[in-house]
């Protein structure tokens, strides 16, 4: 039986298996969703879905795609945003 | 559309938003770009081609390239590459130079105390081997006689 405070789904379940092969359940909090275009709301290659206190521990260039909008626009709405910017100049 | 002299806007991977010019024309889907982007190889897909063509040799130089571009009103920075010479001088800092100074110290000393030990121990050598030598020499006459 889990125990009270583990009865709500609100946390996610990770079975592990011991040395003397006994599989426990291991409670932990659950991933935050994934990373969204600004835009066009597609969801973002090359960015981590990680909690916070993994995401301190990385380098900054394995957290976004290392270009202009990287991490905040998806390359679609990067490219088309960028022919704007020369089109209105 | 994209002819040697094509000025372009580089609008994938990290030199995005960079201008470039073509320099050279590889295939139909690939061509050779230089100018505010790395000097490299480039799709034709990731180039947005602007109105202006320059007047341009076919496989230019970067500094040729660069000049051209100041005439359009177009910088290109370079980038620096990090070496010891553009780190700050250890003299400027004198923190470091205290600890330096510090260091040097420590090794002067340790190098006086080897030499006092070094000292000492030749002088205790000096004084065990005069009772040695004369008691070696007279047995290996002996075994000399043996042999003959």
């Amino acid at each position: 039986m889990p125990a009270g405070r583990h009865k709500s789904r609100s946390m996610r379940r990770v079975y592990t298996k011991l040395p003397g092969n006994k599989v426990v359940i291991h409670y932990k909090k659950r991933k935050p969703s994934k990373a969204e275009c600004a835009v066009c709301g597609a969801p973002l290659h090359g960015v981590p879905r990680e909690r916070p206190y993994k995401m301190q521990n990385m380098a900054k260039t394995k957290k976004r795609p290392s270009r202009p909008y990287g991490g905040v626009l998806c390359s679609k709405c990067m490219r088309a945003k960028l022919k704007e910017k020369v089109e209105n100049v | 559309m994209f002819e040697i002299g094509r000025l372009c806007l580089k609008i994938a991977g990290r030199d995005a938003g960079l201008k470039c010019i073509v320099i050279d024309k590889l295939n139909d889907n690939y061509v050779l770009i230089d100018g505010q982007t790395r000097r490299r190889k480039c799709n034709v897909k990731h180039l947005e081609p602007l109105d202006n063509v320059l007047k341009v040799k076919k496989g230019i130089n970067h500094e040729d390239v660069v000049k051209e571009l100041k005439k359009q009103g177009i910088e290109v920075k370079e980038k620096v590459k990090r070496s010891k010479k553009a780190m700050p001088k250890i003299e400027e800092k004198p923190a470091i130079k205290k600890e330096i100074e510090k260091k040097e110290e420590k090794l002067k000393l340790k190098k006086e105390r080897l030499v006092k030990l070094k000292k000492k121990k030749v002088v205790k050598k000096a004084e065990a081997e005069p009772k040695k030598t004369p008691a070696k020499k007279a047995k290996a006459k002996p075994k000399a006689k043996k042999t003959t």
